[in-house]
């Protein structure tokens, strides 16, 4: 991405491959959202590019990233790959709590992403847990990009990550809603 | 190799599933606390909120208001709260809505005596 480099023009959104009759609002707007969902879930189902983009990460997350692809997790296997160029990239996994040094970047590489595309916003930094907003970080990766996918964890372990991956492309549904984090099984004393 | 090249012939599947057995170094991660709203209170609550380094739990009133997201499961909570909080083993946790990810814990109305 240099400035010498003449712009790409961006590739169609799957939106206008939709079949007219179908765009055009016969069934609404819900049913054209639905069957839009379905095709992007058909077309990331089989294989899918990854791009990760570190806003200000202390690395542990990239760490973690970097052992998907290591024999014990094998990230391959389902047909997932990583990509050093925006442009072959499906899905952007961000970490870090967003420094505003990186507003530029961040939008460029963004922008450089043939549509459909997905936003992984991974690690608590990249979830607006560590940081807060201040004159130097955004605190949360989705004041900057819509994210679709949250991936919580500091870091999020390979396990964690490929969960993440799999309910991005929709082939996992997430749990965590129906998770209450309360217990209320053995009565026990509380330490004063 | 070959097996599975020609496993992906024969089935037209290239891909396969999320790990089929459990990963046995999944039980020393550490994960989210779980609390046990019995016993916590209001004051119990603060403490738990102004030890919390990352921002992850605040109180609204008689909710104490723990955001998974943004949990670095550091386990000082359990420290200081002792049996009103365990480590809730779930570390899986991604969720396609932020609002999934932020819970309610309703706090004991009675101060403990």
């Amino acid at each position: 991405m240099t400035k010498s480099n003449p712009p790409i023009p961006v590739q169609q959104s799957a939106a206008a491959t939709l079949p007219p009759d179908t765009a055009s609002g016969a069934c609404g707007e819900q049913a054209t959202a639905e069957l839009l969902r379905q095709r992007i879930a058909s077309q990331f189902g089989r294989s899918l590019h990854i791009r990760t983009l570190d806003t200000g990460s202390c690395a542990a997350c990239e760490q973690e990233i970097r052992l998907l692809a290591a024999p014990h997790y094998d990230l391959h296997r389902l047909g997932f790959f990583f990509t050093p160029a925006p442009r072959h990239a499906d899905l952007l996994m961000v970490t870090g709590p967003m420094i505003r040094a990186f507003d530029v970047a961040a939008r460029k590489t963004y922008d450089a992403m043939p549509g459909p595309k997905i936003v992984v916003a991974t690690g608590a930094c990249a979830l607006g847990g560590v940081y807060q907003p201040d004159a130097f970080v955004h605190g949360s990766v989705g004041d900057i990009l819509p994210v679709d996918v949250w991936l919580p964890g500091c870091p999020p372990s390979p396990l964690a990550l490929l969960q993440g991956l799999l309910v991005a492309v929709d082939r996992l549904a997430g749990k965590v809603s129906s998770l209450s984090f309360t217990s209320d099984d053995q009565p026990g004393e509380v330490r004063q | 190799m070959t097996l599975w090249f020609l496993r992906g012939l024969h089935r037209g599947v290239v891909t396969t599933r999320y790990p089929a057995r459990p990963d046995g170094s999944a039980a020393d991660l550490p994960t989210p606390p779980v609390f046990r709203p019995e016993a916590l209170d209001s004051e119990l609550a603060d403490r738990l909120v102004a030890v919390c380094p990352s921002h992850a739990l605040r109180r609204d009133a008689d909710i104490l208001v723990f955001d998974v997201g943004a949990c670095t499961a550091c386990g000082r909570c359990q420290e200081t709260a002792g049996s009103a909080v365990s480590p809730s083993g779930e570390f899986a946790l991604a969720a396609t809505s932020r609002g999934h990810l932020v819970k309610r814990i309703p706090l004991r109305r009675e101060a403990r005596t």
